[in-house]
């Protein structure tokens, strides 16, 4: 009589039996009922739940045994003194070492695992085949997780649906508070016009309601001084019809409304902030969380945006604008979603197309690394947009710079440079310079003051 | 990339596929311009005169497929194809298509078409044979592949899932596949696309230890390899032995450049066979992927093969 241990994603089976001949077993385990009579359950030892199957697993795929697994063997086994027959020999191994235990492996205990595995079901009583299905399903996606290391807050999913849920609250946002300072507007018109901020709008009407009660509310944490005698002022002369207690009651549960989703859109942008932090901080250190979540959310997912070629990022979001100048052979559009970001914001209209082809190139680097990259820090970013905006700099001075810094660059190399070579270079520089001032002499046209300026300046630089 | 519905599509689907088809003759005629093809060494049955005279016969008193709306002038309509589970759409072009079971969802961005029969619209999904070998088998004209609804498949090789999303679409929600994938960037697409479909089990082991995930896997009826590693009659013989059922079939892609790439693929493929031999493992068909993939073989065969009863 042997014990055979066998592995089941419900949990451990031990099954007893006879030893016999190899070649008439497949047919005792055509069916449960035949099964039964060359094996027979002797414990089965169930896992609570998934977790417990998968750290049992995960133990038994490095080589080690599990608690549960030692506990059952020393109890049933020990108990038995019949040698335990195990599918896996490195397995068996561990367990006579630990254990001490006999284990036997052979051809005949693999066919007899073979037949147990074959007639699973029939032998452990009282399970059902849906149940063992289901665990089945649920340990191996468990595995799966556990052998990609899958990290719930690194989700990308969640960036995406809120910045569509940012996009639609403002939508909301707005369609309510037209429709507040519309109907309001029927009792008290001049309010709308002297308060032009909307949440501010929304409190003060809280607070006050009826026309009639603006000359005893007291407005001060919401407004300025000037700003709540104006509104007294206009209260009393306010040229609205006079509404019912029922509507104003209606219109206070609309302001009520839209200060709580106004509330919850604070809210909202701030966990978007956290969570572009954790999941993608190089990007939001390159363009900002709310152009990074937008490229994100236009693309799918981070790991598709980075799939993307650098100048696809740079036009991502002027898709209508880009096909519709192909198509007609025109110029193409120089930046989509990324005019958005502060690096472009910030610059002259002249460069903001350099700028957003530099910063998308970066951008890239930036998001690639973010998507396949172990770590999570953001120094590569904070590097990239150091290099950027020093770049950017020199963009913006380049118009002073050529004409007064060469002064500069010149001195320095004349420490360190063979008087041949120097005399070249300046040979050099003053063709450029005269070459320089014909040029501006065509474009500018300076009136002559200006250029003797400049041509003694140079001078005097040589 | 490989072709779109319209590229390979243009080809006609050979006679093979239909219901109607005519029962192959002999051996040594040709079968149509698929060529390569030969039959197993003596061994097992030769299956291929009484199925297709049977089947088209049963088949032929079914309703004659779905017919969709007219577009046009022409009339699209989708027809099941011999082989169980799976269908072949008729339009503009043809396409091999299996039944989606997820509506609405594309996995790798193929074509799908809904096609309304009896009042239902039933919705499919275009197999792109370029991509998948087993698609590439089935229009190859390969006999029987086994997978049919309700059977167990353990799929080796499973990559990102597109093969394995059509095997499970044929299987239905009553089969199971079991997927085993050892890359981790391809086993992070093939989880998800396992969340969709509950019929597929994800498995992100080694295939050469079965060991290492006998608990999650009972027994199959199927084992489809297309894992492109030189040991591969190995590793399917060490899964076959432990998972595979008595009487259970196997399908094998083989890659001649992957396990010997100096020797002609003729020789590798008898080479490989002679390995799977000697493990137990029967062939009974084997068949080159000509025109989709080139040097590529598929063997079907099966493992330790049920004694014949006295009927058959």
């Amino acid at each position: 009589m042997d014990i055979f241990l066998f592995k089941n994603q419900l949990g451990w089976v031990l099954n007893e039996k006879k030893l016999q001949e190899v070649d008439s077993l497949w047919k005792e385990f055509e069916t449960p009922e035949k099964a039964n009579k060359i094996v027979k359950l002797k414990h089965f030892e169930k896992f609570q739940d998934t977790a417990e199957a998968l750290a049992a697993f995960t133990a038994l795929m490095e080589g080690k045994i599990n608690k549960q697994l030692k506990k059952v063997l020393k109890k049933i086994v020990k108990e038995a003194h019949e040698p335990l027959a195990v599918a896996d020999a490195k397995l068996g191994g561990v367990i006579k070492e630990k254990l001490n235990l006999s284990c036997i492996h052979s051809p005949v205990v693999n066919e007899l695992m073979r037949g147990i595995r074959s007639q699973m079901d029939g032998l452990i009583p009282g399970v059902e085949p849906r149940e063992m299905a289901a665990m089945c399903l649920g340990l191996a996606h468990s595995l799966s997780r556990y052998r990609l290391k899958f990290s719930a807050d690194k989700v990308d999913t969640m960036i995406v649906q809120a910045i569509s849920l940012l996009d639609d609250l403002d939508k909301e946002l707005n369609n309510y508070i037209m429709r507040c300072r519309e109907w309001y507007g029927w009792h008290f018109p001049e309010l709308g016009k002297i308060i032009s901020d909307n949440l501010t709008y929304c409190k003060c009407l809280q607070k006050v309601g009826d026309r009639k009660n603006y000359a005893s509310a007291k407005l001060s944490e919401l407004l300025p001084e000037e700003v709540e005698a104006e509104v007294k002022a206009a209260a009393e002369i306010s040229m609205g019809t006079e509404v019912s207690e029922e509507d104003i009651c209606n219109i206070l549960h609309l302001c009520t409304q839209v200060i709580e989703i106004s509330e919850y859109r604070t809210q909202l942008y701030e966990y978007l902030q956290n969570r572009m932090m954790a999941i993608a901080p190089n990007v939001t250190v390159m363009v900002g969380e709310l152009v990074g979540a937008r490229l994100i959310a236009h693309a799918g997912s981070l790991l598709n945006l980075a799939k993307h070629a650098a100048s696809t990022v740079q036009i991502l979001g002027a898709e209508k604008a880009l096909f519709r100048a192909l198509k007609s052979r025109r110029d193409t559009p120089k930046y989509g979603l990324i005019y958005h970001a502060s690096l472009v914001g910030q610059t002259s209209p002249k460069h903001k197309g350099k700028i957003s082809r530099m910063l998308a190139a970066k951008t890239v680097l930036a998001i690639r690394y973010d998507a396949f990259g172990e770590d999570s820090s953001s120094a590569m970013g904070v590097e990239n947009r150091a290099k950027l905006e020093a770049r950017l700099r020199t963009l913006e001075d380049r118009g002073i710079r050529k004409i007064s810094g060469t002064g500069k660059a010149l001195a320095k190399t004349e420490k360190y440079e063979h008087k041949r070579v120097q005399r070249k270079r300046r040979k050099r520089k003053k063709k450029e310079i005269t070459r320089i001032n014909r040029k501006e002499l065509q474009v500018y046209h300076l009136d002559t003051s200006c250029l003797r300026f400049n041509w003694e300046h140079t001078r005097d630089a040589l | 990339t490989g072709g779109t519905a319209r590229t390979y599509a243009d080809a006609y689907l050979p006679l093979s596929c239909r219901r109607d088809a005519p029962a192959p003759v002999a051996q040594g005629s040709a079968r149509g311009p698929w060529g390569g093809r030969e039959m197993g060494k003596g061994q097992g049955e030769r299956r291929g005169a009484g199925c297709v005279c049977t089947q088209a016969g049963k088949r032929g008193f079914r309703a004659a497929g779905s017919r969709g709306r007219v577009k046009g002038a022409m009339v699209v309509s989708v027809e099941p194809h011999r082989h169980e589970g799976v269908f072949i759409y008729r339009g503009a072009e043809d396409a091999l298509v299996t039944l989606n079971m997820v509506p609405g969802q594309s996995v790798y961005g193929e074509r799908r078409v809904t096609v309304t029969e009896g009042g239902v619209k039933q919705e499919y999904r275009t197999w792109n044979p370029f991509r998948s070998k087993l698609a590439a088998a089935i229009l190859g004209g390969v006999d029987q592949i086994h997978i049919k609804p309700k059977s167990k498949v353990l799929y080796l090789g499973a990559a990102s899932g597109t093969t394995v999303s059509h095997v499970s679409d044929i299987i239905g929600p009553d089969g199971l596949v079991y997927a085993v994938e050892f890359s981790h960037r391809a086993g992070r697409d093939l989880v998800n696309v396992a969340k969709k479909r509950t019929n597929i089990i994800p498995v992100l082991e080694d295939a050469r230890h079965p060991l290492k995930y006998r608990m999650l896997i009972g027994m199959v009826d199927v084992i489809f390899a297309d894992v492109a590693q030189p040991d591969q009659s190995r590793i399917v013989a060490l899964n076959a032995h432990t998972f595979l059922r008595n009487g259970g079939h196997f399908l094998i892609s083989i890659k001649a450049n992957c396990i010997d790439s100096t020797a002609s693929a003729e020789a590798v493929f008898a080479s490989e066979v002679r390995k799977l031999q000697q493990e137990n493992l029967k062939p009974q068909e084997q068949l080159t992927l000509e025109p989709y993939e080139r040097d590529h073989a598929v063997v079907v065969g099966v493992y330790r093969p049920l004694p014949k009863s006295s009927t058959k």
